[in-house]
């Protein structure tokens, strides 16, 4: 598991008019690992996300994927390096079954035209891959399940093309314990199966539970990026709420790089 | 003294395990792949799968989909509906029994709460036994039951599956498998083993450790039990009581254990510490208590969180000891542990960052058990299954006689 970042951004910047909300932000993912990446709210965790997602135009900076420089200015862009990211909100259509949904916005993407029966022998193989067994039918409309099977559903819409690098933005905030339990599991086991994995999240415990990596953020500056077998719970709080904890973190407690 | 090389006949009952172990361990497994995880030619393998055919236990197929063109190379699946083992589990809080065919699928399972009180035997192997009936009752004529094991939460002797002790369950000295053995009248003699060390072979055989040959699993029933594998092996110990990692003492002069020790792992991370912790003692028990106290943390309860974070603390230093003891590959949070091991990640992490060397922790992957509340069934059924797998032919020819 010691090979390089498959995806790594050097020098970000990234301003909303007046207000500049990533400096100089570098962050490194990396393949069959978990990536937490932590923060206090408006630390700059989502906005970051979106650079990489291609949502947000990144001001300056470099962003490499698989060791090449590349430019991502739309979501199209990530989509076809295999970057999937599963945004809080999902983006499900309520009205819609869960194999419509996990096809939505793909049909005409790779130019074949796929019939019905071969989708929903695709969405039942990246479910069933996943080991996903909560849902009972295919055919149901998304509006009909709970919190954390839209979740598992929103995951496997992100890795039913054959991506590499899937970002999920704080998937187990709404849900239950037993819910989250199952959604961490399968965090852990799209990284264990090669892809790289970064998860939000607020919580530490899901964040030690299932993570290789934390990636801290702290007023929009990358305070640490450390193993988390190397760290301690006390040491990301504080990395968290002031940039720095001992020998970690911002040089300088007034949040200016080193 | 010097002994001859294996003979003809050994080197073919070999064999004939091997790609009998193959299929059941892989699934269906087509002739060119066994040809090269075995490293034989074809011609022999094509002898022995007809000689494991002939005797029912596996059957040649052509595979579902190919989706290559070319004549595809024909699939040795195993005889799942016709070959079986019957498991059974004597928990605190439950008694399961289930039918599991070659290839570790569950066919058929039953189950019942068992209250806790003293331990009785004769209900204990009764209910097991009626089990069997049910489920022997309901397969077809050609079916054929090849052997029986039960996992056990105690400590178990390895000669003759004599129940040594089982503090949570109040069983001392108990002649289990030769019970069950006379009760059930398979003509087969029933193997018994430890929970944990069965449920940490499940895991390495079948579920998230599947690729790891060094695994520390720990089981969280009312008490702690552990399973070690090192070099692809139970660590059995030389009574057979090896992996009794509830009693490692993380807390000298901590609380009491069943045991009659002190401040043992299973003392201050079992069922009862947690609940008293929380202040609920008495008020659920099980999963669902525990369950309950997570969901009680999870939603804001700030008592329930503070049980879980002394737990988490003790169950981290537990697991750091055996890292640093073991080296493992893998640490797995099977049965009730699960859910403490996802609660209180943190403090469990946290104790392991400082508490081991850095060498021998920084490959250990945490995992949660992915055979869940089966890891014990398919456990035993593995037991169940080593004779077969042994030596296919001559087991066969036993029980069909
Ligand atoms: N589209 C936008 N226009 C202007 N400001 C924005 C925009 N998006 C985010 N911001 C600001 O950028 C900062 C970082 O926000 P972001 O959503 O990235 O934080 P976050 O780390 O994801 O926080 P949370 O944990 O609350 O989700 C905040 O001050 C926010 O107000
Ligand atoms: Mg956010
Ligand atoms: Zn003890």
């Amino acid at each position: 598991m010691s090979q390089g970042p498959i995806l790594e951004l050097r020098g970000i910047n990234k301003s909303f008019g007046p207000v500049q909300v990533l400096h100089d932000v570098a962050f490194s993912v990396y393949p069959g690992e978990v990536t937490a990446l932590v923060g206090d709210n408006g630390a700059g965790k989502s906005t970051l996300v979106k650079c990489i997602g291609g949502i947000h135009p990144i001001d300056s900076g470099e962003y490499l994927f698989e060791g090449e420089r590349v430019h991502v200015s739309g979501p199209r862009d990530a989509a076809v390096l295999g970057v999937e990211i599963v945004y809080q909100d999902l983006a499900l259509c309520d009205n819609l079954d869960i194999v419509q949904n996990m096809f939505l916005g793909r049909e005409r993407k790779s130019g074949l035209v796929l019939d019905e029966d071969t989708m929903e022998e695709m969405a039942a193989k990246t479910l069933a891959g996943l080991s996903v067994r909560t849902v009972k039918s295919l055919r149901q409309h998304v509006s009909s399940l709970s919190g954390g099977q839209r979740q598992t559903v929103a995951i496997a819409k992100a890795v039913l093309w054959n991506s590499k690098v899937v970002i999920l933005d704080e998937p187990t905030a709404a849900l239950g314990v037993a819910q989250t339990a199952q959604v961490l599991e399968l965090v852990r086991r799209l990284a264990d199966r090669g892809l790289a994995v970064v998860l939000i999240s607020h919580n530490m415990n899901d964040v030690f539970a299932v993570s290789d990596r934390i990636a801290a953020l702290y007023l929009g500056r990358m305070a640490a990026e450390v193993k988390t077998s190397e760290v301690t719970h006390a040491q990301i709080v504080e990395l968290i709420t002031s940039g720095r904890s001992g020998e970690l973190g911002l040089k300088n407690g007034n949040g200016a790089a080193s | 003294m010097m002994r001859a090389g294996p003979s003809q006949e050994e080197i073919r009952k070999h064999n004939l395990g091997t790609l009998l172990r193959h299929v059941h361990l892989g699934g269906p497994t087509s002739r060119a792949e066994l040809t090269s995880l075995m490293g034989l030619n074809r011609s022999t393998i094509m002898a022995l799968t007809a000689d494991l055919t002939a005797a029912g236990l596996v059957r040649e197929e052509l595979p579902r989909d190919t989706g290559r063109a070319g004549r595809p190379s024909l699939v040795v699946r195993p005889e799942t509906a016709r070959v079986y083992v019957l498991a059974f589990e004597v928990g605190v809080d439950r008694l399961a029994a289930a039918r599991i065919g070659l290839g570790g699928v569950i066919l058929d399972r039953r189950e019942i709460v068992r209250e806790r009180g003293p331990f009785d035997m004769g209900q204990v192997v009764g209910t097991l036994a009626g089990f069997a009936r049910q489920m022997r009752r309901r397969t077809r004529d050609d079916t054929v039951c090849v052997g029986a094991a039960a996992a056990f939460c105690g400590a178990v002797r390895k000669s003759d599956g004599l129940v040594r002790s089982g503090p949570n369950i109040g069983a001392e000295e108990v002649p289990l498998a030769e019970e069950l053995s006379r009760r059930l009248q398979l003509g087969l003699p029933v193997s018994v083993g430890n929970d944990a060390n069965l449920g940490a072979l499940a895991e390495h055989t079948r579920g998230v450790g599947m690729d790891c040959r060094d695994l520390v699993y720990l089981h969280g029933d009312v008490g702690i039990g552990g399973g070690v594998i090192v070099n692809g092996q139970l660590l059995g110990g030389h009574g057979g009581y090896g992996g009794e990692v509830g009693h490692m003492i993380v807390n000298p002069d901590g609380r009491p254990c069943g045991c009659g020790s002190r401040g043992c792992l299973e003392a201050e991370v079992g069922e009862r510490a947690l609940m008293e912790h929380a202040g609920r003692y008495g008020e659920g028990r099980g999963r669902d208590g525990v369950r309950d106290v997570v969901d009680a943390a999870d939603r804001g309860d700030v008592v329930a969180q503070g049980a879980l974070q002394r737990v988490g603390g003790w169950l981290g230093l537990g697991v750091a000891n055996l890292v640093n003891i073991f080296n493992p590959e893998m640490v797995i949070f099977g049965g009730m542990l699960r859910e403490i091991y996802l609660g209180s990640a943190a403090q469990v992490r946290s104790r392991i960052a400082t508490g081991t060397l850095a060498a021998t922790r920084e490959h250990v992957r945490l995992r949660t058990s992915t055979l869940g509340d089966d890891a014990t069934l398919m456990g035993a059924a593995e037991m169940a299954f080593a004779r077969v797998l042994a030596d296919p032919l001559e087991a066969l020819s036993r029980v069909a006689n």
